[in-house]
Protein backbone atom coordinates (compact mmCIF):
# COMPACT_ATOMS: atom_id res chain seq x y z
CA UNK A 1 0.00 0.00 0.00
CA UNK A 2 0.96 3.50 -1.32
CA UNK A 3 0.28 7.18 -0.10
CA UNK A 4 0.60 10.52 -0.35
CA UNK A 5 0.52 12.81 2.64
CA UNK A 6 -1.72 15.12 3.42
CA UNK A 7 -2.01 18.10 5.65
CA UNK A 8 -4.14 18.18 8.93
CA UNK A 9 -3.17 16.47 12.19
CA UNK A 10 -5.88 14.01 12.51
CA UNK A 11 -5.71 13.34 9.04
CA UNK A 12 -1.76 12.69 9.32
CA UNK A 13 -2.31 10.23 12.02
CA UNK A 14 -5.40 8.64 10.35
CA UNK A 15 -3.35 7.88 7.39
CA UNK A 16 -0.13 6.83 8.95
CA UNK A 17 -1.77 4.50 11.17
CA UNK A 18 -4.09 3.18 7.82
CA UNK A 19 -0.03 3.05 6.31
CA UNK A 20 0.97 0.69 9.25
CA UNK A 21 -2.53 -1.43 9.63
CA UNK A 22 -1.55 -4.96 8.94
CA UNK A 23 -5.78 -5.35 8.49
CA UNK A 24 -5.14 -3.32 5.67
CA UNK A 25 -2.26 -5.17 4.68
CA UNK A 26 -4.17 -8.24 4.63
CA UNK A 27 -7.03 -7.07 3.00
CA UNK A 28 -4.66 -6.06 0.13
CA UNK A 29 -3.07 -9.61 -0.47
CA UNK A 30 -6.53 -10.95 -0.25
CA UNK A 31 -8.18 -8.20 -2.82
CA UNK A 32 -5.06 -8.48 -4.84
CA UNK A 33 -5.47 -11.91 -5.73
CA UNK A 34 -8.55 -11.28 -6.98
CA UNK A 35 -7.94 -7.95 -9.14
CA UNK A 36 -4.36 -8.98 -9.73
CA UNK A 37 -2.20 -7.04 -10.74
CA UNK A 38 -3.55 -4.48 -9.17
CA UNK A 39 -1.39 -1.13 -7.80
CA UNK A 40 -2.88 -0.04 -4.23
CA UNK A 41 -2.61 3.87 -3.07
CA UNK A 42 -3.79 5.97 -0.58
CA UNK A 43 -5.00 9.59 -0.93
CA UNK A 44 -5.18 11.69 1.95
CA UNK A 45 -6.85 14.66 0.45
CA UNK A 46 -10.60 15.14 0.24
CA UNK A 47 -10.80 17.06 -2.95
CA UNK A 48 -7.70 16.77 -5.13
CA UNK A 49 -7.21 18.38 -8.70
CA UNK A 50 -5.69 16.94 -11.31
CA UNK A 51 -2.59 18.44 -11.12
CA UNK A 52 -2.06 17.72 -7.43
CA UNK A 53 -3.32 13.83 -8.07
CA UNK A 54 -0.25 14.01 -10.44
CA UNK A 55 2.34 15.58 -8.36
CA UNK A 56 1.26 13.85 -5.32
CA UNK A 57 1.55 10.51 -7.39
CA UNK A 58 4.61 11.61 -8.99
CA UNK A 59 6.16 12.77 -5.89
CA UNK A 60 5.90 10.17 -4.09
CA UNK A 61 5.80 7.47 -6.21
CA UNK A 62 9.10 6.51 -8.51
CA UNK A 63 7.44 3.61 -10.32
CA UNK A 64 4.45 5.83 -11.22
CA UNK A 65 6.67 7.84 -13.69
CA UNK A 66 6.96 5.13 -15.87
CA UNK A 67 3.26 4.41 -16.14
CA UNK A 68 2.55 8.48 -16.69
CA UNK A 69 4.62 8.78 -19.60
CA UNK A 70 1.95 8.32 -21.89
CA UNK A 71 -1.92 8.65 -22.03
CA UNK A 72 -1.52 10.24 -18.23
CA UNK A 73 -3.72 12.67 -18.86
CA UNK A 74 -6.33 10.37 -19.75
CA UNK A 75 -5.59 8.26 -17.25
CA UNK A 76 -5.36 11.46 -14.20
CA UNK A 77 -8.57 12.71 -15.71
CA UNK A 78 -10.66 9.71 -14.92
CA UNK A 79 -9.11 9.15 -11.71
CA UNK A 80 -9.83 12.52 -10.73
CA UNK A 81 -13.55 12.32 -11.89
CA UNK A 82 -13.88 9.28 -9.81
CA UNK A 83 -12.82 10.70 -7.33
CA UNK A 84 -14.74 13.30 -6.97
CA UNK A 85 -17.97 11.25 -7.58
CA UNK A 86 -16.98 8.37 -4.99
CA UNK A 87 -16.67 11.49 -2.67
CA UNK A 88 -20.34 12.79 -3.78
CA UNK A 89 -21.94 9.74 -3.17
CA UNK A 90 -19.88 8.18 -0.49
CA UNK A 91 -18.91 5.40 -1.59
CA UNK A 92 -16.79 2.84 -4.13
CA UNK A 93 -16.53 3.23 -7.44
CA UNK A 94 -15.02 1.30 -9.86
CA UNK A 95 -13.99 2.80 -13.20
CA UNK A 96 -11.90 1.92 -16.58
CA UNK A 97 -9.05 3.15 -17.79
CA UNK A 98 -7.82 3.45 -21.16
CA UNK A 99 -7.76 0.33 -22.90
CA UNK A 100 -7.63 -2.15 -20.70
CA UNK A 101 -6.94 -1.35 -17.20
CA UNK A 102 -9.88 -1.44 -15.02
CA UNK A 103 -9.80 0.39 -10.99
CA UNK A 104 -11.75 1.38 -8.35
CA UNK A 105 -11.85 4.60 -5.53
CA UNK A 106 -13.23 3.80 -2.22
CA UNK A 107 -13.60 7.16 -0.07
CA UNK A 108 -12.82 7.68 3.54
CA UNK A 109 -14.99 9.04 5.29
CA UNK A 110 -16.70 10.20 8.60
CA UNK A 111 -20.16 11.61 8.78
CA UNK A 112 -20.15 13.85 5.67
CA UNK A 113 -16.61 14.41 6.09
CA UNK A 114 -13.99 13.08 3.65
CA UNK A 115 -10.42 12.60 4.69
CA UNK A 116 -8.94 10.83 1.42
CA UNK A 117 -9.15 7.70 -0.62
CA UNK A 118 -8.41 3.91 -0.75
CA UNK A 119 -8.07 3.00 -4.66
CA UNK A 120 -6.61 0.24 -6.64
CA UNK A 121 -5.71 0.72 -10.36
CA UNK A 122 -4.28 -0.58 -13.59
CA UNK A 123 -6.36 -4.45 -13.24
CA UNK A 124 -5.75 -6.07 -16.23
CA UNK A 125 -8.78 -8.09 -14.79
CA UNK A 126 -12.44 -6.40 -14.92
CA UNK A 127 -12.95 -6.03 -11.22
CA UNK A 128 -16.06 -8.71 -10.29
CA UNK A 129 -19.34 -7.30 -8.58
CA UNK A 130 -19.07 -9.37 -6.09
CA UNK A 131 -15.37 -8.28 -5.21
CA UNK A 132 -16.37 -4.55 -5.35
CA UNK A 133 -19.36 -5.47 -2.96
CA UNK A 134 -17.02 -6.92 -0.30
CA UNK A 135 -13.73 -4.54 -0.46
CA UNK A 136 -16.19 -1.57 1.07
CA UNK A 137 -17.51 -3.80 4.02
CA UNK A 138 -13.60 -4.54 4.61
CA UNK A 139 -12.23 -1.05 4.25
CA UNK A 140 -14.94 0.72 6.53
CA UNK A 141 -14.47 -1.92 9.18
CA UNK A 142 -10.62 -1.14 8.93
CA UNK A 143 -10.83 2.66 8.50
CA UNK A 144 -13.49 2.95 11.44
CA UNK A 145 -11.20 0.25 13.47
CA UNK A 146 -7.99 2.91 13.06
CA UNK A 147 -10.65 5.71 13.85
CA UNK A 148 -11.45 3.62 17.03
CA UNK A 149 -7.55 3.70 17.45
CA UNK A 150 -6.86 7.20 17.61
CA UNK A 151 -10.24 8.07 19.45
CA UNK A 152 -8.51 5.35 22.47
CA UNK A 153 -4.96 6.91 22.13
CA UNK A 154 -6.16 10.48 22.51
CA UNK A 155 -8.62 9.71 25.65
CA UNK A 156 -5.69 8.00 27.19
CA UNK A 157 -3.33 10.93 26.34
CA UNK A 158 -5.91 13.02 27.48
CA UNK A 159 -6.95 10.81 31.13
CA UNK A 160 -3.40 9.91 31.94
CA UNK A 161 -2.18 12.89 32.46
CA UNK A 162 -4.93 13.84 34.34
CA UNK A 163 -5.09 10.51 36.64
CA UNK A 164 -1.57 10.72 37.72
CA UNK A 165 -1.95 14.10 38.48
CA UNK A 166 -5.07 13.27 40.39
CA UNK A 167 -2.91 10.50 42.26
CA UNK A 168 -0.62 12.71 43.19
CA UNK A 169 -2.99 15.24 44.74
CA UNK A 170 -4.11 12.32 46.84
CA UNK A 171 -0.37 10.80 48.21
CA UNK A 172 0.07 15.02 48.33
CA UNK A 173 -3.37 15.14 50.79
CA UNK A 174 -2.07 11.86 52.43
CA UNK A 175 1.33 13.47 53.03
CA UNK A 176 0.15 16.53 54.47
CA UNK A 177 -2.51 15.41 56.52
CA UNK A 178 -0.26 12.95 58.44
CA UNK A 179 0.90 15.79 60.56
CA UNK A 180 -0.37 18.87 62.81
CA UNK A 181 2.56 20.27 63.40
CA UNK A 182 2.58 23.90 61.83
CA UNK A 183 6.40 23.48 61.94
CA UNK A 184 6.66 20.75 60.13
CA UNK A 185 3.71 21.15 57.95
CA UNK A 186 4.69 24.14 56.25
CA UNK A 187 7.74 23.04 55.03
CA UNK A 188 6.25 19.95 53.91
CA UNK A 189 3.53 22.13 51.55
CA UNK A 190 6.64 24.19 50.51
CA UNK A 191 8.51 20.90 49.64
CA UNK A 192 5.65 18.95 47.54
CA UNK A 193 4.53 22.63 45.70
CA UNK A 194 8.30 22.61 44.35
CA UNK A 195 8.44 19.29 43.10
CA UNK A 196 5.24 19.18 42.10
CA UNK A 197 5.91 22.01 39.85
CA UNK A 198 9.30 22.05 39.34
CA UNK A 199 9.81 25.50 40.58
CA UNK A 200 13.31 26.76 42.22
CA UNK A 201 11.62 28.69 44.81
CA UNK A 202 8.47 28.02 47.14
CA UNK A 203 7.65 30.33 50.16
CA UNK A 204 4.15 29.90 51.75
CA UNK A 205 3.35 33.23 53.81
CA UNK A 206 -0.32 33.53 56.20
CA UNK A 207 -1.91 36.77 57.24
CA UNK A 208 -1.49 38.88 60.15
CA UNK A 209 -4.99 40.70 59.50
CA UNK A 210 -4.36 43.27 61.99
CA UNK A 211 -1.61 44.58 60.45
CA UNK A 212 -2.93 43.43 56.97
CA UNK A 213 0.61 41.60 56.11
CA UNK A 214 1.43 37.94 54.89
CA UNK A 215 3.74 36.92 56.81
CA UNK A 216 6.76 34.64 55.53
CA UNK A 217 6.60 30.97 57.40
CA UNK A 218 8.60 29.00 55.04
CA UNK A 219 10.48 29.13 52.36
CA UNK A 220 12.77 26.87 49.91
CA UNK A 221 14.83 28.11 47.30
CA UNK A 222 17.15 25.19 45.37
CA UNK A 223 19.37 27.65 44.27
CA UNK A 224 20.17 30.32 47.46
CA UNK A 225 22.30 29.02 50.35
CA UNK A 226 20.77 31.96 52.85
CA UNK A 227 17.19 32.65 52.42
CA UNK A 228 15.79 36.55 53.38
CA UNK A 229 12.19 36.08 54.71
CA UNK A 230 10.44 38.89 53.50
CA UNK A 231 7.16 40.47 54.77
CA UNK A 232 4.71 41.51 52.42
CA UNK A 233 1.72 44.04 52.18
CA UNK A 234 -1.82 43.17 51.03
CA UNK A 235 -2.06 44.26 47.32
CA UNK A 236 1.58 44.34 47.03
CA UNK A 237 3.98 42.03 45.16
CA UNK A 238 2.26 38.73 43.45
CA UNK A 239 1.74 37.07 47.21
CA UNK A 240 -0.22 40.60 48.22
CA UNK A 241 -2.51 40.46 44.85
CA UNK A 242 -3.32 37.10 45.23
CA UNK A 243 -4.18 37.26 48.34
CA UNK A 244 -6.37 41.00 47.86
CA UNK A 245 -7.92 39.71 44.65
CA UNK A 246 -8.71 35.66 46.25
CA UNK A 247 -7.71 34.52 43.35
CA UNK A 248 -4.31 32.64 41.43
CA UNK A 249 -1.54 35.10 39.73
CA UNK A 250 0.70 33.54 37.45
CA UNK A 251 3.25 35.03 35.05
CA UNK A 252 5.84 33.57 33.08
CA UNK A 253 8.20 33.28 36.17
CA UNK A 254 5.88 32.87 38.76
CA UNK A 255 2.28 31.51 40.16
CA UNK A 256 0.96 32.69 43.57
CA UNK A 257 -1.89 30.36 44.88
CA UNK A 258 -3.81 32.08 47.56
CA UNK A 259 -4.71 29.28 50.59
CA UNK A 260 -8.67 29.81 50.63
CA UNK A 261 -11.04 28.43 53.87
CA UNK A 262 -14.15 30.51 54.65
CA UNK A 263 -11.49 33.80 54.38
CA UNK A 264 -8.29 33.82 52.82
CA UNK A 265 -5.40 32.84 55.67
CA UNK A 266 -2.17 32.95 53.62
CA UNK A 267 -0.59 32.36 49.71
CA UNK A 268 1.82 29.53 48.11
CA UNK A 269 3.58 31.44 45.41
CA UNK A 270 6.28 29.58 43.50
CA UNK A 271 9.38 30.97 41.26
CA UNK A 272 11.29 30.14 38.16
CA UNK A 273 10.36 26.51 37.15
CA UNK A 274 13.50 23.81 36.47
CA UNK A 275 13.38 24.00 32.68
CA UNK A 276 12.89 27.49 32.35
CA UNK A 277 9.67 27.49 31.02
CA UNK A 278 6.53 29.62 32.03
CA UNK A 279 3.92 28.64 34.31
CA UNK A 280 0.72 27.37 32.46
CA UNK A 281 -3.07 27.45 33.36
CA UNK A 282 -2.84 23.35 34.01
CA UNK A 283 -0.17 23.97 36.93
CA UNK A 284 -2.60 26.43 38.06
CA UNK A 285 -5.01 23.96 38.10
CA UNK A 286 -3.02 22.05 40.20
CA UNK A 287 -1.03 24.08 42.60
CA UNK A 288 -5.10 25.45 43.41
CA UNK A 289 -6.04 21.83 44.27
CA UNK A 290 -2.79 21.50 46.06
CA UNK A 291 -3.72 25.14 48.19
CA UNK A 292 -7.42 23.22 48.92
CA UNK A 293 -5.78 20.29 50.68
CA UNK A 294 -2.79 22.68 51.97
CA UNK A 295 -5.41 24.92 53.98
CA UNK A 296 -7.59 21.96 55.51
CA UNK A 297 -4.03 20.46 56.71
CA UNK A 298 -2.93 24.11 58.06
CA UNK A 299 -6.49 25.01 59.78
CA UNK A 300 -6.37 21.36 61.13
CA UNK A 301 -3.23 22.21 62.87
CA UNK A 302 -3.55 25.08 63.71
CA UNK A 303 -7.32 24.29 65.65
CA UNK A 304 -4.70 21.09 67.19
CA UNK A 305 -2.18 24.09 68.58
CA UNK A 306 -4.71 26.15 69.80
CA UNK A 307 -6.59 23.14 71.81
CA UNK A 308 -2.88 22.55 72.91
CA UNK A 309 -2.41 26.02 74.25
CA UNK A 310 -6.17 25.66 75.46
CA UNK A 311 -5.55 22.12 77.53
CA UNK A 312 -1.82 23.33 78.52
CA UNK A 313 -4.14 26.53 79.67
CA UNK A 314 -5.59 24.47 81.97
CA UNK A 315 -3.68 22.62 83.59
CA UNK A 316 -1.21 25.61 84.15
CA UNK A 317 -4.28 27.43 85.40
CA UNK A 318 -5.16 24.02 87.64
CA UNK A 319 -1.47 24.42 88.29
CA UNK A 320 -2.11 27.66 90.17
CA UNK A 321 -5.15 27.09 91.87
CA UNK A 322 -3.73 24.45 93.85
CA UNK A 323 -0.09 26.28 94.29
CA UNK A 324 -2.35 28.82 96.68
CA UNK A 325 -2.11 25.86 99.16
CA UNK A 326 1.22 25.49 98.52
CA UNK A 327 3.47 28.19 97.10
CA UNK A 328 5.83 26.50 94.55
CA UNK A 329 4.98 22.70 94.90
CA UNK A 330 2.85 22.95 91.73
CA UNK A 331 4.48 24.99 89.28
CA UNK A 332 7.10 23.23 87.78
CA UNK A 333 10.63 24.51 86.95
CA UNK A 334 11.08 25.38 82.98
CA UNK A 335 14.45 23.39 83.15
CA UNK A 336 12.42 20.26 84.73
CA UNK A 337 9.95 19.89 81.62
CA UNK A 338 12.85 20.67 79.58
CA UNK A 339 14.28 17.52 80.96
CA UNK A 340 11.92 15.13 80.69
CA UNK A 341 11.13 16.14 77.17
CA UNK A 342 15.02 15.40 76.57
CA UNK A 343 14.86 12.06 78.24
CA UNK A 344 12.00 11.20 76.46
CA UNK A 345 13.50 11.79 72.78
CA UNK A 346 16.39 9.68 73.74
CA UNK A 347 14.21 7.21 74.80
CA UNK A 348 12.21 7.18 71.17
CA UNK A 349 9.24 8.73 72.90
CA UNK A 350 6.24 9.60 70.18
CA UNK A 351 5.17 12.86 70.12
CA UNK A 352 2.02 12.34 72.10
CA UNK A 353 3.91 10.36 74.20
CA UNK A 354 6.21 13.83 74.29
CA UNK A 355 2.97 15.85 75.01
CA UNK A 356 1.74 13.29 77.77
CA UNK A 357 5.18 13.62 79.65
CA UNK A 358 4.95 17.52 79.19
CA UNK A 359 1.47 17.48 80.83
CA UNK A 360 2.55 15.00 83.64
CA UNK A 361 5.33 16.92 84.47
CA UNK A 362 3.45 20.33 85.57
CA UNK A 363 0.53 17.69 87.23
CA UNK A 364 2.11 14.83 88.58
CA UNK A 365 1.98 15.55 92.27
CA UNK A 366 -1.50 17.12 92.04
CA UNK A 367 -2.54 14.36 93.89
CA UNK A 368 -0.84 16.07 97.02
CA UNK A 369 -3.19 18.55 97.08
CA UNK A 370 -5.67 15.87 99.37
CA UNK A 371 -2.61 15.40 101.83
CA UNK A 372 -2.45 17.45 104.77
CA UNK A 373 0.19 20.35 104.66
CA UNK A 374 1.54 19.47 107.93
CA UNK A 375 2.06 16.21 106.70
CA UNK A 376 3.61 17.19 103.61
CA UNK A 377 5.80 19.94 105.90
CA UNK A 378 6.82 17.11 107.92
CA UNK A 379 10.24 17.92 109.29
CA UNK A 380 10.82 14.12 111.03
CA UNK A 381 9.27 10.48 109.90
CA UNK A 382 5.74 9.65 109.03
CA UNK A 383 4.02 7.41 111.16
CA UNK A 384 2.56 4.70 109.24
CA UNK A 385 -0.99 6.79 108.82
CA UNK A 386 0.47 9.81 107.41
CA UNK A 387 2.39 7.49 104.76
CA UNK A 388 -0.40 6.18 103.65
CA UNK A 389 -2.03 9.25 102.73
CA UNK A 390 1.42 10.09 100.85
CA UNK A 391 0.95 7.49 99.12
CA UNK A 392 -2.15 7.85 98.11
CA UNK A 393 -1.75 11.22 96.46
CA UNK A 394 -0.61 9.75 92.99
CA UNK A 395 -4.29 7.77 92.43
CA UNK A 396 -5.89 11.12 93.76
CA UNK A 397 -3.96 13.19 91.11
CA UNK A 398 -5.58 10.69 88.68
CA UNK A 399 -9.05 11.35 90.24
CA UNK A 400 -8.73 14.99 89.50
CA UNK A 401 -7.59 14.64 85.64
CA UNK A 402 -9.45 11.58 84.58
CA UNK A 403 -12.19 13.31 83.07
CA UNK A 404 -10.57 15.47 80.92
CA UNK A 405 -10.06 13.40 78.02
CA UNK A 406 -6.67 15.10 76.18
CA UNK A 407 -5.00 14.47 79.58
CA UNK A 408 -5.66 10.82 78.83
CA UNK A 409 -1.98 9.87 78.64
CA UNK A 410 -0.84 11.41 81.29
CA UNK A 411 -2.87 9.17 83.64
CA UNK A 412 -0.25 6.19 83.78
CA UNK A 413 2.26 8.71 84.17
CA UNK A 414 0.72 10.49 87.59
CA UNK A 415 -0.33 6.53 88.34
CA UNK A 416 2.76 5.10 88.65
CA UNK A 417 5.54 7.98 89.11
CA UNK A 418 6.42 6.98 92.87
CA UNK A 419 7.12 3.38 91.48
CA UNK A 420 10.52 2.34 91.98
CA UNK A 421 12.54 0.23 89.18
CA UNK A 422 13.00 -2.45 91.97
CA UNK A 423 9.25 -2.79 92.83
CA UNK A 424 10.13 -1.09 96.24
CA UNK A 425 7.59 1.70 95.20
CA UNK A 426 4.18 2.48 95.35
CA UNK A 427 1.08 2.54 94.56
CA UNK A 428 1.30 -0.89 93.24
CA UNK A 429 4.83 -1.94 93.79
CA UNK A 430 5.60 -2.20 89.90
CA UNK A 431 9.26 -3.17 88.46
CA UNK A 432 11.09 -2.87 85.46
CA UNK A 433 9.02 -2.60 82.51
CA UNK A 434 5.83 -3.00 84.02
CA UNK A 435 6.36 0.60 84.88
CA UNK A 436 5.25 2.50 81.96
CA UNK A 437 8.01 4.83 80.52
CA UNK A 438 6.23 8.16 81.19
CA UNK A 439 6.38 7.32 84.82
CA UNK A 440 9.86 5.91 84.43
CA UNK A 441 11.38 9.37 83.46
CA UNK A 442 9.12 11.22 85.62
CA UNK A 443 10.70 9.55 88.52
CA UNK A 444 14.14 10.34 87.76
CA UNK A 445 12.99 14.31 86.91
CA UNK A 446 10.41 14.69 89.82
CA UNK A 447 13.54 13.35 92.60
CA UNK A 448 15.92 15.60 91.02
CA UNK A 449 13.82 18.43 91.26
CA UNK A 450 12.96 17.66 94.65
CA UNK A 451 16.49 17.41 95.47
CA UNK A 452 17.88 20.46 94.44
CA UNK A 453 14.46 22.26 95.81
CA UNK A 454 15.15 23.60 99.39
CA UNK A 455 12.36 22.18 101.49
CA UNK A 456 10.91 23.04 104.88
CA UNK A 457 13.08 19.88 106.53
CA UNK A 458 16.47 20.07 104.64
CA UNK A 459 18.70 22.41 102.36
CA UNK A 460 18.66 22.17 98.44
CA UNK A 461 21.20 19.69 97.05
CA UNK A 462 23.80 21.28 94.62
CA UNK A 463 23.20 19.97 91.30
CA UNK A 464 25.99 17.75 90.91
CA UNK A 465 25.06 16.61 94.26
CA UNK A 466 22.03 15.43 92.51
CA UNK A 467 23.01 14.09 89.81
CA UNK A 468 25.03 11.68 91.72
CA UNK A 469 22.21 10.74 93.80
CA UNK A 470 20.38 9.86 90.51
CA UNK A 471 23.03 8.01 89.46
CA UNK A 472 23.91 6.25 92.92
CA UNK A 473 20.19 5.02 92.84
CA UNK A 474 20.47 3.78 89.44
CA UNK A 475 18.87 0.36 88.95
CA UNK A 476 17.33 0.57 92.33
CA UNK A 477 15.27 3.61 92.50
CA UNK A 478 15.38 4.53 88.90
CA UNK A 479 15.54 2.15 85.19
CA UNK A 480 19.12 2.87 84.24
CA UNK A 481 18.43 3.19 80.91
CA UNK A 482 16.61 6.51 81.94
CA UNK A 483 19.68 7.39 84.39
CA UNK A 484 21.74 7.06 81.02
CA UNK A 485 19.14 9.37 79.26
CA UNK A 486 19.11 11.81 82.21
CA UNK A 487 22.87 11.78 82.90
CA UNK A 488 23.38 12.55 78.79
CA UNK A 489 20.68 15.33 78.88
CA UNK A 490 22.40 16.90 82.18
CA UNK A 491 26.20 17.15 80.26
CA UNK A 492 24.49 19.83 77.76
CA UNK A 493 25.28 23.41 78.53
CA UNK A 494 21.86 24.58 77.33
CA UNK A 495 20.30 22.46 79.98
CA UNK A 496 22.73 23.22 82.63
CA UNK A 497 21.92 26.88 82.25
CA UNK A 498 18.36 26.27 82.60
CA UNK A 499 18.68 24.75 85.42
CA UNK A 500 20.67 27.39 87.26
CA UNK A 501 18.27 29.73 85.87
CA UNK A 502 15.24 27.94 87.42
CA UNK A 503 17.48 27.93 90.69
CA UNK A 504 18.64 31.59 90.53
CA UNK A 505 14.48 32.51 89.96
CA UNK A 506 13.21 30.53 92.28
CA UNK A 507 12.98 32.47 95.76
CA UNK A 508 10.71 29.81 97.41
CA UNK A 509 10.62 26.60 99.18
CA UNK A 510 9.97 23.60 97.30
CA UNK B 1 24.13 1.95 43.30
CA UNK B 2 25.72 3.64 40.42
CA UNK B 3 23.40 4.68 37.95
CA UNK B 4 24.73 2.03 35.20
CA UNK B 5 23.78 -0.84 37.76
CA UNK B 6 20.41 1.28 38.96
CA UNK B 7 19.31 1.30 35.09
CA UNK B 8 19.31 -2.24 34.07
CA UNK B 9 16.63 -2.97 32.21
CA UNK B 10 13.75 -4.14 34.43
CA UNK B 11 11.45 -2.64 37.26
CA UNK B 12 13.88 -0.21 38.07
CA UNK B 13 14.06 1.41 34.47
CA UNK B 14 10.43 1.09 34.22
CA UNK B 15 9.76 3.15 37.33
CA UNK B 16 12.66 5.80 36.24
CA UNK B 17 10.80 5.64 32.56
CA UNK B 18 7.72 6.45 34.44
CA UNK B 19 9.01 9.49 36.62
CA UNK B 20 11.37 10.91 33.76
CA UNK B 21 7.78 11.07 31.74
CA UNK B 22 5.66 12.57 34.39
CA UNK B 23 8.47 14.88 36.48
CA UNK B 24 5.31 16.50 38.15
CA UNK B 25 4.31 13.64 39.94
CA UNK B 26 4.63 12.28 43.06
CA UNK B 27 3.14 9.06 44.33
CA UNK B 28 3.29 5.90 46.66
CA UNK B 29 4.57 2.48 46.05
CA UNK B 30 1.01 1.58 45.24
CA UNK B 31 0.00 4.19 42.78
CA UNK B 32 3.42 3.48 40.91
CA UNK B 33 2.95 -0.24 40.96
CA UNK B 34 -0.63 0.59 38.97
CA UNK B 35 0.89 2.90 36.82
CA UNK B 36 3.51 0.55 35.38
CA UNK B 37 1.56 -2.81 36.34
CA UNK B 38 4.30 -4.71 38.51
CA UNK B 39 3.52 -5.85 42.20
CA UNK B 40 3.70 -3.34 44.82
CA UNK B 41 5.99 -5.30 46.55
CA UNK B 42 9.00 -5.38 44.01
CA UNK B 43 8.02 -1.57 43.34
CA UNK B 44 8.39 -0.60 46.87
CA UNK B 45 11.98 -2.28 47.30
CA UNK B 46 12.93 -0.89 44.08
CA UNK B 47 11.83 2.59 44.61
CA UNK B 48 13.67 2.98 48.20
CA UNK B 49 16.54 1.75 45.63
CA UNK B 50 16.63 3.98 43.11
CA UNK B 51 15.73 6.65 46.27
CA UNK B 52 19.33 5.52 47.73
CA UNK B 53 20.89 6.78 44.09
CA UNK B 54 18.96 10.44 44.38
CA UNK B 55 17.23 9.03 41.45
CA UNK B 56 13.87 9.48 43.35
CA UNK B 57 13.53 11.66 46.18
CA UNK B 58 11.27 10.06 49.32
CA UNK B 59 8.44 11.99 51.54
CA UNK B 60 8.03 10.26 54.44
CA UNK B 61 5.32 10.54 56.34
CA UNK B 62 3.82 8.55 59.44
CA UNK B 63 0.72 7.29 57.17
CA UNK B 64 3.23 7.31 53.82
CA UNK B 65 5.67 7.58 51.36
CA UNK B 66 5.75 9.59 48.45
CA UNK B 67 8.33 9.70 45.73
CA UNK B 68 9.02 12.02 43.35
CA UNK B 69 11.59 12.10 40.27
CA UNK B 70 14.91 13.95 40.81
CA UNK B 71 15.79 17.83 40.54
CA UNK B 72 19.28 17.77 39.50
CA UNK B 73 19.75 18.66 36.18
CA UNK B 74 22.98 17.13 35.85
CA UNK B 75 21.37 13.74 36.77
CA UNK B 76 18.43 13.88 35.01
CA UNK B 77 20.60 14.43 31.81
CA UNK B 78 22.60 11.43 32.46
CA UNK B 79 19.80 9.47 32.88
CA UNK B 80 18.55 10.79 29.47
CA UNK B 81 21.44 9.40 28.16
CA UNK B 82 21.07 6.05 30.04
CA UNK B 83 17.31 5.27 29.19
CA UNK B 84 18.10 5.58 25.03
CA UNK B 85 20.69 2.97 25.41
CA UNK B 86 18.37 1.16 27.37
CA UNK B 87 14.40 1.54 26.76
CA UNK B 88 12.64 -0.68 29.29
Amino acid sequence: MEEIRGQNTYQIELFERLRRSVSLKKAEECFGCIIKPAFWWIIDKPNPKTKEIEDLLKQSYHSIKKIFTDKSGECLNTLAETLKKSAEHKKLLSFDCMEDFHGFVFPIAQGDKIYGYIGACYSRKEISSEALQIFPAFADTIVKEVQKEIELSKLYETLRPRAIALSTVHTVHRLISSTLDLGELLPRIARLSLQIMRAQRCSVKLVDSKRKLLLPKVTVDLRAKKIRLKKVKVGMWAPGKAFKYGRPVRARDYLATPLIDEDIIGVITLYDKIDKKPFTAFDQEIMSTMAEQAVIAIKNAQLYKEQERLTMGTIKALAKVLDTRAPGTYVPRVSSVKIAQCIGQEQMMDADSLKSLEYASVLHDAGEVFVPKAVLAKPTKLTGKEYKMVKAHPAAGVEIIKHIKALKGVTPIIMYHHENYDGSGYPKGLKKDQIPLGARIMAVVSAFESMISKKPYRAAKSISEAVMEVSRNSGTQFDPKVVDSFLNVMRRKDIKDAVKRDQRESNYIR
Amino acid sequence: MDLNKALKPGIRTKIVNFFHENQSSIDTPRGVAAWIDEDRGKVKKALEELTSCNILIAHRSTSTTGYSYTRDPKLISNIVKLLKKRPA
